[in-house]
Order: C-alpha cells, then sequence, then structure tokens
C-alpha cells in the first residue's frame, strides 16, 4: 500500500510554523521574565507553565470552546478577519503555540537567569538599554539555552495528540497530522501503515536530539 | 564635587543595621575604600552606580542631581556618568577585547578608543576574545571599556583581588596614568595596602557600613607625585645595583623587581 506523506508534510509545517512564531513571541517573552522585577510575574509564569501540567484535553477543551463560531470570540473571529479556528490548520498553529510556549520560554528563560548578573550590570553602567543589551549581550550567550528552546518546542509540536485531535479532529491535509494518522490506521487495522508513520516519527525525533545534543557539546565546551 | 549622603538597610557581619555613608568627594582625587569584607564598600559603589537605591539619601555630581529620594529623583545606570570596574571584570565572552570596547564607544569615537587601547597596552590582543586573556589583562580591557565614555566618576571594585605581583603592578601604572591624564574621580575598593598607598590620595575605611577614618595621604599633597619614562636602566655587576634614570632623576636600587622595567616605562617620582 502507497504511503500517503500528507500527514507527515502537514506535522513538520505545523512544528516548524510554530517554532518561528513562539521564536519570535517566546524568546522576548523569556527575556522580559528573567529580568523583570514585576511584582505579577509569578501569575504570568504559572499561566505560562499550565500546559505543561493539564491534559491536553482540557487544554483542547477550552480552546474548542472559545474558538467555536457560537462563542463570542470565535464569532469575532469569524466576521472580523473571516478565521474559523476550530477543525482548521489555522486553529492548530494557535493552539499548538500556547502548548508549546512553555518549552520555548523555560529553557531560554533559565540560560539568560544563569548568566552572571553583572554581565547585564556593565552593560547598564555602559550606558546601553536594556533592549540592547539582551539582543548584544545576553542572548548571544545563551545559544544553547536558544537552540534547546528551539528544538524543544519542534519536537513537542509533532508529538502532540490530544489537543489536536479535540479541536482539529481528522481533516486529511487540514488537521490530520502524524500522530492522528497513526491512531487512525490502527483503528482501521492498518498495521503496516501505522508502523511507516510511527517509525518516521521515531526516527526523525530521534535524529532531532542527536542533532541538539551534538551541537551543544560543541557550543559549550 | 560629589556629595553623597545615603542610608540603606543592610546585613553585617555583626547583625542587621544601616549602612549610612556621607561623604564629599574632590574632583579629579583618587579615593580608596578599604575595610573588613562585608563592611559595605561594593555597596557603596552599586550605590553611586544606580544598581541599587538606597532607602533615603542624595548623590549630586558637579551639581547634577543623580538621586534624590525627597524629590523622587533616581536616574537609572544608563544615565549616571559612571564607568564601573566589576571584581569579575565582566566582559563579554561572545565580544573580542575591541568588540567589548566598541560596544560602549560612543559612535565617531575611533581616537579615544585607539587611545585607551595604547594606554592599556592592549594592542596585541586586541581581535582576542576575553577567555583567551590573563586576569591582569582582563582588567586592562575591563578599564578601557569602562573609560570609553568619559566618566564622570570611575568606580572598580577589587581590581586587583586575583592579580599576581607583576600584573598588580602593570595595572596599578596604567591606572594611575589613565586617572591623571583624563582627570577621572576615582573610587577603588580594595584590601592591599600596596595598591591604597601607591595609588590614593585619600583613605576612607569603613567598618559596619560606617566611615570609621578618613585619611588624607599627607606626602601625596605635598609631594606630588609625577611619572616620567625610564630613559636608561642597566644592573651594574661590580656594586650590585640598579641604575634607572628618568628626565629628572637617578635612581639606584638593589631591589630585584626593577629587572622587569625596561626603557621606556613610566615611573613615579615624588616631587617636593
Amino acid at each position: 500500500m502507497p504511503i500517503d506523506w500528507e500527514p507527515i508534510w502537514l506535522t513538520l509545517r505545523l512544528a516548524g510554523i510554530t517554532t518561528f512564531i513562539l521564536l519570535l513571541i517566546g524568546v522576548p517573552l523569556a527575556g522580559w521574565l528573567a529580568l523583570s522585577r514585576f511584582r505579577f510575574k509569578p501569575v504570568v509564569e504559572a499561566l505560562i507553565s499550565l500546559p505543561l501540567v493539564l491534559p491536553p484535553s482540557v487544554v483542547g477543551f477550552y480552546l474548542l470552546v472559545a474558538f467555536s463560531p457560537t462563542s463570542a470570540f470565535g464569532a469575532w473571529l469569524l466576521k472580523t478577519v473571516d478565521l474559523q479556528l476550530v477543525f482548521s490548520f489555522e486553529g492548530l498553529v494557535v493552539a499548538s503555540l500556547l502548548y508549546s510556549l512553555p518549552f520555548m520560554v523555560h529553557p531560554v528563560q533559565a540560560g539568560i537567569e544563569n548568566l552572571p548578573i553583572s554581565w547585564r550590570e556593565a552593560s547598564y553602567t555602559l550606558g546601553q538599554s536594556r533592549s540592547r543589551t539582551m539582543w548584544r549581550v545576553l542572548l548571544p550567550n545563551c545559544k544553547p539555552a536558544l537552540l534547546t528552546g528551539i528544538v524543544l518546542t519542534f519536537a513537542h509540536t509533532i508529538g502532540e495528540f490530544g489537543l489536536v485531535l479535540m479541536i482539529g479532529g481528522n481533516l486529511p491535509g487540514q488537521t490530520r497530522v502524524a500522530s492522528i494518522a497513526i491512531y487512525d490506521e490502527v483503528e482501521l487495522l492498518h498495521f503496516e501503515t501505522a508502523h511507516t508513520y510511527a517509525a518516521l516519527l521515531l526516527g526523525l525525533s530521534f535524529a532531532i536530539l542527536l542533532l541538539v545534543y551534538g551541537i551543544n557539546k560543541r557550543v559549550t565546551v | 564635587m560629589i556629595h553623597i549622603d545615603v542610608v540603606i538597610p543592610r546585613l553585617f557581619a555583626e547583625g542587621a543595621s544601616d549602612l549610612h555613608v556621607k561623604l564629599e568627594i574632590e574632583s579629579g582625587s583618587l579615593l580608596a575604600l578599604v575595610g573588613p569584607s562585608g563592611s559595605g564598600k561594593t555597596t557603596l559603589l552599586r550605590l553611586l552606580a544606580g544598581l541599587e537605591t538606597p532607602q533615603q539619601g542624595r548623590i549630586v555630581v558637579d551639581n547634577d542631581v543623580w538621586l534624590d529620594k525627597q524629590q523622587a529623583i533616581n536616574r537609572p545606570p544608563q544615565q549616571r556618568s559612571i564607568g564601573y570596574v566589576f571584581q569579575d571584570t565582566a566582559l563579554f565572552p561572545n565580544m573580542t577585547v575591541r568588540e567589548n570596547i566598541q560596544y560602549a564607544a560612543p559612535s565617531g569615537q575611533r581616537a579615544l578608543l585607539d587611545e585607551l587601547v595604547e594606554a592599556t597596552g592592549l594592542e596585541p590582543f586586541i581581535d582576542q576574545k576575553p577567555i583567551r586573556l590573563s586576569g591582569g589583562q582582563r582588567q586592562r580591557v575591563a578599564l578601557a571599556r569602562a573609560l570609553v565614555r568619559r566618566p564622570k566618576l570611575l568606580l572598580l571594585d577589587e581590581p586587583f583581588a586575583a592579580l599576581d605581583a607583576d600584573a598588580s603592578q602593570t595595572l596599578r601604572q596604567v591606572l594611575l596614568k589613565l586617572h591623571q591624564n583624563w582627570g577621572t574621580t576615582t573610587l577603588l575598593v580594595s584590601h592591599h595596602e600596596v595598591d591604597v598607598q601607591a595609588l590614593a590620595d585619600r583613605v576612607i575605611r569603613m567598618v559596619q557600613g560606617r566611615i570609621q577614618t578618613d585619611d588624607l595621604i599627607a606626602n601625596r599633597i605635598t609631594a606630588r607625585v609625577q611619572l616620567e619614562a625610564i630613559k636608561r636602566i642597566e644592573y651594574d655587576e661590580a656594586r650590585q645595583y640598579w641604575i634607572i634614570e628618568t628626565d629628572t632623576t637617578l635612581i639606584q636600587s638593589s631591589n630585584p623587581a626593577w629587572e622587569n622595567r625596561r626603557v621606556g616605562d613610566l615611573i613615579q617620582i615624588g616631587v617636593s
């Protein structure tokens, strides 16, 4: 039976887009959290970390309710930007952004917090702003943490299942990512196809992690 | 003139108390802060730099108010004209020596950067990353970097702490030369008597967050010291002493430390 590559490409596209957007959102957020003395910082940190402890079905359920065209938010989205987030690829991207956010923020925040405080203080006493200090001094010195954030986000998005099932369903070419396809094939007792998808995901995930550990070793030595 | 009057609660070895320092510093002077560990020397530097905020107080530098708690003025470190040399040097490891200094340099200040690099003797390492440098070299980079914005106030936190005698000696010379040439007011925290004696014109001893003694180094005021280049240096085998000649002075010394000096090196000469 010929393999349908669509779920694999869809998975990689979802993971790639999620990682890219989280790099743009998560890194500044991590930087802000690392340096901020904002009083309600613990609240923000707890919210970001929620997906780590909640069952994906809980996150998925709330997002389903929120994204549904019958809800105020869903209706507003549909009316103003003609965007439907339930059972669509865009919806998966938005859900993955929320779900994978801690995987980008935590390593980068920890990386920045572990740098000597004197580096940022030195930069401030040299008249440089917080943002210039972040881009020129702090981030370039925590490359391993950035790399870890990128890879964990990518790998975690590849591994999503419950959340995708809740808000995406199983629409070929739209929301049928590899993890869903495996479940589907097993349900249909197509073990051979399930094997192929599973082996591809296993090989891919291992290769990515190997790459990270290899590079991180070179960077830190 | 620099006016300081700051109060901040601190935990000292003897228990919780207030650090309270009231001090006036002549512009262009080199003041040494000495005292036991945990007596508040570094805290005072950090308060001046704006890295910590006192509970109450006022800091005025050349009629420029940096801090006034009563009027709710508290300038961030970026807006205070300071150069801070951290004990761990805080050089940025991702940048070369040149990039570290350039990072802080106002644009178009190439000549200033070159002058500092020359004065600190950093040319041979200019394109090296800090990790390749010795402790003394790193301190000199940190000093050059701190001075590149021509600060009114130079704050040095134990710059000699981790250096051997030779590196200390070199750094002392560089520091004294820069301090004198640039007229920067300098506050130096040090544990080493020899550094203090060689550099400072005023010594303040702090104990438990208070000034215990405040001494002007008299001979430095009456007998001024100037730097002169060595014109001739040679060892007299027969009499077993060094002969060192500068523009104004001829020195004879049996101190083996002269072995490390070369023609052109700057040394301190007392002028009566």
